[in-house]
């Protein structure tokens, strides 16, 4: 009864009035700077994550894939199969930026807020206009009935503008307190993504005469040296070297659950005690999981030898067999891709297993060892998003772009990367590298721009680099490239890799009866699988699939759903059949 | 059958010890017996017994010796005694809800009666809300069954005991686990928007029902109109289920006990390939066709190594058995398997036995009653390795003290617990289902053992987690509930006064343990696999309910009022905690203080709602011809934003009792009753969950980790637009009841429209950069019709000492919806549209195979639909019509006005649900059978539906026998599957991914759920054991199935195909679940 009584008196108006009890809400997010880290937490999404950078290079010139990318195939990609058109994390920024003013809290804590939420935002404006090209640019979230949402895209000058602007005072007033962990962004992280974004719209501009911004690349130009010259100068970051064995200093950056954090300066943390993994094993051991990732000869072809000259300038390096190519070069090759000698670390020898590659490339610059995680997503080692590395590359290639370069430059920047290579020789060149310009890059005559553009394809292989390179420097033809392999002598031969005296594989054009154990027989079926010279020859890949490039393909198609929705929406050139 | 189970023995113990027991008792009391009576010529005593048609004895029947004032009534066993009565003089028998019976004496002194159901139920009480009402005077679309319908059948789950029993009460079980429950829909589609089901009182509590002893059930009341569930108001807008459980009765004290044992095992035993080399050589055929013949597997999925010269080996294996079915590969050391293993064998036990014991003692005098029941199932499960086990145990006591004449006041206390064991696959997280594992990874060629004894690679990934331990969820539930309540009554009785309250208390505890699985691939190199980790989910749930009503009564000549005023409130606070922590430092004790991973979850949660309402009915009856009946309801739930809380809710019915009427001269040997009815009535959906209109920013692990912490995070809110109102739902109810062959036939029919307006959906699709979901509104409406059709016939023959009874109930429904409103402008297919029959499936027209090259070349160009890696379509491919003639075959614009060469192949919505009941009984013995099922509906099996496809799915599928002998080839080419390619029926667009005209299944079925027979052994027998009934019968549950589906594959329960084990990873494929039991059960019923 007095039950009753109580939930009679109960009656009032605002006794339904239930709030949630487990989330908080736009009133209460917002008040203490430990409410604004809580929510800036979430910008942290918008990085790739490990698994999307060691995919990177799925579409480059210097990998070969299990299959031609679709956006390469005639006719395989359209409008209505495009993706990347979205927004929410711009939404979950600009939310941020119209609430973080409601914390008491002091300026400089809400300064450095409001320059974090701008370095995130800078990052996905930047990552929109690398893939459409113009893009509306939005500052606040938007309502329902907002008619900014059916406006037309913004110029290409005037997001790049607010870019700047944003990454300048997330520079200005993000904490500068250097992040040992690699995980956190810095005004570091700040200046070094600028040099990036500043670099990228610079040669964007430099080499996309068509656009009419040539003009203003300069400026780009000098801001990306200007914000790479602040980091060298910061003396936070230094290129990382195992004292204990140099040989293997390249590879400590990416085989490594803690992120060596005297180079990398933002790193994907994975970690088993916290169960965080990627899937690199996976990945690049797979014959079915993966996109069997290899890289191709012409790529290898330039890395160069310990002594500093070049590989290609050798007679006939182009028929030099796998078993004595990989001898005495660049150490960051065997650190890169698994040479004869490779060994996995409960002893057994490993060469290129074909099973997974079709060149004879095979990555190990990501995976482990340990055979443990070749089949499962358990993969515990960081992988690097931004690095120092990348900076002093971004350095030099700004210089050079600006015909600045000198080679006090180079020993600060490029000179130190090919030292940690093991290179005896780290001179700067005063020969243009004739491969590197016939194979890459013919309209470029400058021996700087080159050297540093080699450099910056080795040091920066399968990270992710390739593509967005490739298409500021307006090369997207070389997707075209054939995915060259290996040299073979002779058909029906066994060949051992990696000079143990048993034979790893052999070239065929049918399997023989009588196998000899061990041996991997490659089937040269003449469509998919091919040697230049019939019986002899590069092994060639893929070659029945045509890639074709289009200077169209330069800017990806909005999908088609949205010009319906938004009548305003221009589609990009060349992508109007849906 | 195996009797070596320790749980086999004790069962077989008690139940010989209960049957020499009732021996002793029968002999003990037999020598003390007095002789039978001689019945005297005149004036002498009269005695015997009453039961109804089941044997069960009667209490309360009036018995009057016709023509003078003499009479009586039965004792609680049935029993009864007249002095003096002349032979020749004729005994009136009556009972409420039973047809009356005259029995002319003619010198027998002893009469045993056996009362039969007043046919046409017309006399029927049935509950409703807040009360109980006559059938005759019912107004609404209200059903009801009682007891029986529980009776001589073990459940363990009371939902599985109400499916097909009540028309248009749709239950759709997902799969067989015992704690399954399922959805209670009430007359089809409900809301497309908010969602919503029907309401489910248990005593006018919401709870529920899979925590109830089944033998507590006194009997099931379905409110399906707007008029009959007004009453509930903001939460009746879907159907309202009413559960009353017995309740004590005056009288002297009734114990009944029950026991049974039960057999259990699938319903379906799938046929799979197990032949090893057979297997592997479709494997390889699977995958090398969809790689158009160039390249060969190298892997059997994840980790069995395949090579063409592995397959040489395997076929010389095949040919000579005596070869081992293992080896070492000298090149590597591994072992090498060639198995031909019938997983089946390995995953199910060879008997799952279960058993249930119930007792109850009622009884009472005139100012007290009491009522206590106890009731203990168990059900071991299906697995021969660590094999599931459900245990339910309930108690349950309700008593009544009348402390004045006006005054009693009643408590009801309910106490429920549930412990579920389940194994779970150290593999993934979330888990995998098993069976999905298993057709992915265990082979017929891989085997579970090494020869040393320890479990293979292929098993570690598999079942090698069930064989090794250690790896299980462990569920608990414990419900606790107390009622307690009076009712006063004033004014000479017209006046009743009614009050509760109700205390509830949930608390589900789930553990899952992981342990790593030790396997070698290597001979003596021990490997491990899987995580290290624990994890606990508990939630507890308090419940506050209280009512208080009055309902007062009035007649005025022929004039009849009756009115009910009340007020109902109700809260109820769930908390939820989930811990989880890696690392556990001994596997054997596995508690979260000796586990010390740096990895661990730590969340909490819940959710609270409330309602309050007042309410009111108006009953007004003219002669009991014209019936009138208005209820309202203003309720108050917390679901709803702040200023739409509250909401008016009215309905009205009307009756008009044909049959009543002076001008109505129908024989009643014809028609002996028959009623009109017609209501309407508009509700509310709020039986929703709660916070769906609230603006929230949820805090979760960000999943990454910053400063070497992986840190917590919260981000924007979704977008929630102003304005939001009620969905609601307006019900149009006409009924017909009527009653034929004096009353031997009875039939009940309802016709209905439902309309839900105002539904939450989400609006008209906003550009992109928005940035978040569209925001949900009151955007679309629905409009469901049905009907419902309920005959029952109960018949007698043979003469009236020996007389043979038996009853057809057949119930039949159904219901169709269709989209009146949606934000879909351009009539999209691909979601809603205006004007859509709800469940259309578009797709297709398969116009069969590709012949040669020459046709493949002639047709339109099937470019997008996908037919290997290549796309290189051969003979035996399949072919689809070019609908619109364009020369191409694809979906157009994927709209309804330019669909391309789609048009509507199916329905996968239920056609004509139906049950049919049958019931004999004949001197002692009773019969019954029930079959239900449904007439129709269309099925798609979707992706990785390996149960269908085998491997035309994945090429390392399992592969159903049915499947391999209905491939297509050059000399097969009218096979019911195409040309035998791998990832056909999983890679999107693929040829038998497209939703296609021949492949759409019906799945209607019909099966036999329940057979039983019994002995009732004879009361003269048993009396003197001092018993008034003892049953002993035989039942079997699920023994027979049929599905038009099964003319193709015969792999799948056609009742849990949709999906799978919704407690593990979702969307595993369609029918990856736990099997639909069938099962025979021996059990005895024993009343004192």
């Amino acid at each position: 009864m007095a039950g009753l009584l109580i939930a009679l008196a109960g009656c009032k108006k605002n006794t339904l009035d239930l709030q949630p009890f487990d989330v908080l809400n736009p009133a209460s997010a917002f008040r203490t700077a430990d409410d604004l880290q809580l929510y800036a937490n979430s910008f942290y999404k918008i990085f790739p994550d490990a698994n999307t950078v060691i995919r990177g290079d799925y579409m480059s010139d210097i990998t070969a894939s299990k299959s031609a990318p679709t956006y390469l195939v005639p006719g395989g990609f359209g409008a209505t199969m495009a993706t990347g058109w979205s927004w929410s994390n711009l939404r979950n920024i600009n939310y941020f930026l119209q609430h973080y003013q409601q914390a008491n809290v002091s300026a400089s804590v809400s300064n450095h807020f409001q320059g974090l939420a701008r370095f995130f935002r800078a990052w996905f404006y930047f990552n929109m206009v690398k893939k459409f090209g113009d893009v509306p640019w939005y500052n606040k979230p938007l309502d329902v009935n907002d008619t900014a949402l059916y406006k037309p895209r913004d110029p290409r000058t005037l997001v790049m503008d607010s870019v700047l602007a944003d990454l300048n005072f997330a520079c200005a007033n993000i904490n500068a307190t250097k992040d040992g962990t690699a995980s956190q962004v810095t005004k570091w992280t700040a200046l070094a993504f600028k040099s990036r974004v500043c670099l990228y719209e610079g040669t964007f501009r430099k080499y996309h005469t068509e656009l009419g911004l040539d003009g203003t690349a300069t400026q780009w130009l000098s801001d990306a040296v200007d914000a790479a010259q602040q980091v060298m100068d910061g003396g936070q970051y230094k290129i990382h070297v195992n004292t204990s064995n140099a040989a293997a200093s390249y590879r400590d950056l990416f085989i490594n659950s803690t992120p060596s954090s005297d180079e990398i300066i933002l790193s994907y943390v994975c970690n088993a005690s916290q169960q965080i993994f990627n899937d690199a094993n996976w990945y690049y051991t797979s014959a079915t999981y993966g996109d069997r990732l290899s890289l191709t000869k012409s790529f290898i072809d330039t890395y160069p030898n310990i002594d500093g000259s070049r590989f290609t300038d050798q007679v006939n390096f182009d028929t030099i067999t796998f078993a004595n190519e990989v001898q005495n070069r660049d150490l960051r090759l065997q650190q890169t891709i698994r040479m004869g000698s490779y060994k996995r670390s409960d002893g057994t020898v490993a060469p290129p297993d074909f099973t997974y590659t079709y060149t004879g490339y095979e990555p190990l610059k990501f995976t482990l060892d340990s055979k443990a995680t070749d089949g499962i997503a358990k993969n515990d080692n960081s992988i690097p998003i931004i690095r120092y590395a990348e900076v002093l590359l971004n350095f030099a290639e700004s210089k050079a772009e600006l015909g600045t370069f000198t080679s006090s430059d180079w020993d600060k920047s490029v000179k130190l990367l090919l030292a940690r290579a093991g290179i005896t020789n780290t001179a700067m060149p005063v020969t243009v590298d004739t491969y590197m310009q016939q194979t890459y890059f013919p309209a470029v005559s400058d021996v700087a721009i080159l050297e540093i553009r080699k450099e910056r394809a080795i040091e920066l292989a399968l990270e992710g680099f390739r593509y967005d390179d490739l298409m500021r420097w307006k090369a997207g033809n070389l997707l075209q490239m054939t995915y060259t392999g290996l040299y073979v002598p002779a058909m029906n031969t066994l060949y051992d890799l990696n000079g143990d005296g048993k034979p790893d594989v052999s070239f065929v054009t049918s399997i023989p009866a009588n196998k000899v154990a061990g041996v991997y027989y490659f089937l040269i079926d003449n469509t998919q699988t091919r040697l230049t010279d019939g019986t002899s020859g590069n092994l060639i890949w893929l070659n029945n699939i045509t890639r074709e490039w289009d200077d169209y393909k330069y800017f990806y198609p909005i999908p088609y759903n949205e010009l319906v929705l938004n009548r305003n929406l221009v589609q990009n050139g060349g992508w109007d059949h849906p | 059958m195996s009797f070596k189970s320790p749980f086999l023995r004790t069962w077989l113990k008690v139940f010989t010890g209960l049957i020499l027991l009732f021996i002793v008792a029968f002999d003990v009391s037999a020598g003390g017996l007095r002789g039978g009576q001689k019945g005297s010529l005149w004036g002498g005593p009269v005695r015997g017994t009453v039961m109804d048609d089941k044997g069960n004895p009667l209490a309360g029947v009036t018995i009057s010796v016709k023509g003078t004032q003499q009479g009586t009534s039965t004792g609680d066993k049935g029993q009864f005694e007249l002095a003096n009565v002349e032979d020749g003089a004729v005994l009136v028998f009556s009972s409420v809800g039973y047809m009356q019976q005259e029995v002319k004496l003619k010198g027998r002194s002893v009469l045993n009666i056996v009362m039969k159901d007043n046919a046409s139920g017309l006399n029927e009480v049935v509950v409703v809300g807040y009360g109980t009402q006559k059938k005759v005077n019912l107004t609404g679309a209200v059903d009801q069954v009682g007891k029986e319908v529980f009776e001589n059948r073990p459940l363990v789950n009371v939902t599985r005991g109400l499916e097909g029993v009540i028309p248009n009460l749709n239950i759709k079980m997902t799969d067989g686990k015992p704690t399954r429950s399922a959805d209670y829909n009430v007359r089809g589609t409900t809301s497309i928007g908010a969602g919503g089901s029907a309401l489910i009182l248990i005593d006018g509590v919401p709870g529920d029902p899979n925590l109830l002893n089944p033998a507590d059930i006194e009997n099931v009341s379905v409110l399906k109109d707007a008029a009959s569930a007004a009453i509930y108001g903001a939460r009746g807008a879907f159907g309202v289920i009413l559960i009353t459980t017995r309740s004590a009765k005056k009288g002297k004290t009734q114990l009944n006990f029950s026991s049974s044992l039960t057999f259990n095992a699938p319903t379906i035993k799938p046929k799979f390939v197990t032949n090893g080399y057979t297997w592997t050589k479709n494997f390889d055929s699977a995958y090398y066709s969809y790689y158009d013949y160039k390249s060969h597997p190298q892997k059997a999925n994840s980790a069995f190594p395949f090579s063409l010269d592995y397959l040489d080996a395997l076929q010389q294996r095949n040919n000579d058995p005596s070869l081992p079915k293992t080896d070492i590969d000298p090149t590597t050391g591994n072992y090498v398997y060639y198995g031909n293993t019938d997983w089946q064998k390995v995953l199910y036990a060879d008997t799952d036995p279960s058993t249930d014991q119930s007792l109850s003692v009622s009884g009472g005098s005139d100012k007290a009653t009491y009522y206590l029941s106890g009731h203990y199932a168990y059900q071991k499960g299906l697995f021969r390795y660590s094999p599931d086990h459900y245990k339910m145990y309930n108690i349950r006591s309700r008593g009544t003290v009348d402390p004045f004449p006006w005054l009693k006041l009643e408590d009801n206390l309910q106490y429920s617990k549930t412990t579920y064991f389940f194994p779970l696959i150290n593999h993934a997280d979330p888990v995998t289902p098993i069976w999905r594992r298993i057709s992915d990874e265990f082979f017929p060629v891989a085997m579970l053992f090494n020869p040393d004894g320890t479990l293979t690679q292929n098993a570690a990934i598999t079942l090698g987690s069930f064989v090794s331990g250690n790896n299980y969820s462990n569920q608990g539930t414990n419900y606790i509930s107390n009622t307690a309540g009076f009712t006063a009554k004033f004014l000479k009785d017209r006046l009743h006064v009614h009050g509760d309250l109700t205390l509830a208390y949930t608390n589900y505890l789930e553990t899952q343990l992981f342990t790593p699985v030790p396997y070698e691939v290597h001979p003596g190199v021990g490997l491990q696999m899987g995580d290290s980790r624990m994890n606990e989910q508990n939630n507890t749930t308090n419940y506050t309910g209280t009512n208080l009503y009055a309902e007062y009564e009035q007649h005025f000549g022929k004039h009849y009022f009756k009115g009910l005023v009340g007020y109902n409130y109700e809260h109820s606070l769930l908390k939820s905690r989930y811990v989880q922590r890696y690392g556990l430092i001994n596997d054997d004790l596995p508690d979260f203080s000796l586990i010390d991973g740096q990895a661990f979850t730590l969340t909490g949660g819940g959710s609270e709602w409330k309602t309050l309402g007042g309410f009111f009915r108006l009953n007004y009856n003219y002669d009991q011809r014209y019936l009138l009946e208005i209820d309202g309801r203003y309720d108050g739930s917390s679901k709803f934003p702040e200023d739409q809380q509250y909401g008016f809710f009215p309905s009205a019915s009307a009756g008009w009792r044909v049959s009543q009427e002076k001008f109505w001269n129908v024989s009643p040997n014809l028609v002996s009753d028959l009623k009109l009815r017609a209501s309407y009535g508009s509700l509310g959906n709020g039986n929703v969950s709660p916070y769906q209109f609230l603006a929230t920013m949820p805090v979760s692990k960000l999943g990454m980790m910053l400063n070497g912490i992986v840190p917590d995070a919260t981000h924007s809110p979704n977008v929630i637009p102003n304005g939001l109102t009620w969905e609601r739902s307006n019900t149009v109810d006409a009924g017909v009841d009527a009653g034929f062959l004096n009353g031997s036939l009875s039939a009940s029919f309802d016709w209905y429209t439902r309309r839900t307006t105002n539904m939450f959906t989400v609006g008209l699709p906003l550009p992109a950069v928005f940035g978040a979901s569209v925001p949900k509104g009151n955007y679309a409406d629905l409009s469901t019709r049905g009907w419902e059709l309920n005959l029952t016939y109960r018949g007698q023959a043979g003469g009236s000492s020996n007389p043979f009874h038996y009853s057809v109930r057949v119930i039949l429904s159904n219901n169709v919806s269709y989209i009146t409103k949606y934000n879909n402008p351009n009539r999209l297919i691909n979601t809603y549209y205006k004007g859509m029959k709800v469940g259309d499936m578009w797709g297709y027209v398969n116009e069969g195979y590709f012949a040669d090259a020459d046709d493949i070349a002639k047709h339109a160009s099937q470019t997008l639909i996908r037919v290997s890696s290549a796309n290189l379509p051969l003979p035996g491919d399949i072919k689809f019509k070019d609908l619109n003639g364009d020369g191409k075959i694809g979906p157009g614009d994927g709209t309804v006005n330019n669909p391309g060469d789609m048009k509507i192949i199916g329905n996968s919505s239920p056609r004509l649900p139906f049950g049919i009941n049958l019931g004999a009984d004949w001197n002692n013995f009773f019969f019954s059978a029930f079959f239900q099922g449904i007439w129709k509906r269309n099925w798609w099996p979707g992706t990785d539906a390996s149960l269908f496809w085998g491997q035309y799915n994945r090429p390392y599928s399992w592969m159903p026998e049915d499947v391999l002998k209905n491939e297509w080839s050059p000399s097969n080419p009218n096979g019911y599957f195409p040309r035998l390619r791998g990832y056909v029926a999983l890679n999107s667009n693929a040829e038998l991914v497209v939703q296609q005209s021949k492949y759409v299944q019906n799945t209607g079925y019909i099966r036999l759920k329940n057979l039983s027979l019994g002995y009732s052994l004879p009361a003269s027998l048993i009396r003197r054991a001092g018993m008034s009934s003892a049953k002993l019968y035989l039942t079997g549950q699920n023994l027979w199935v049929w599905s038009p589906m099964y003319k193709i594959i015969r792999t799948m329960d056609p009742e849990v195909i949709d999906g799978s084990d919704p407690d593990f990873t979702a969307n595993a494929g369609n029918g990856m679940d736990y099997p639909m039991l069938k099962s025979y059960t021996i059990g005895l019923n024993i009343t004192f």
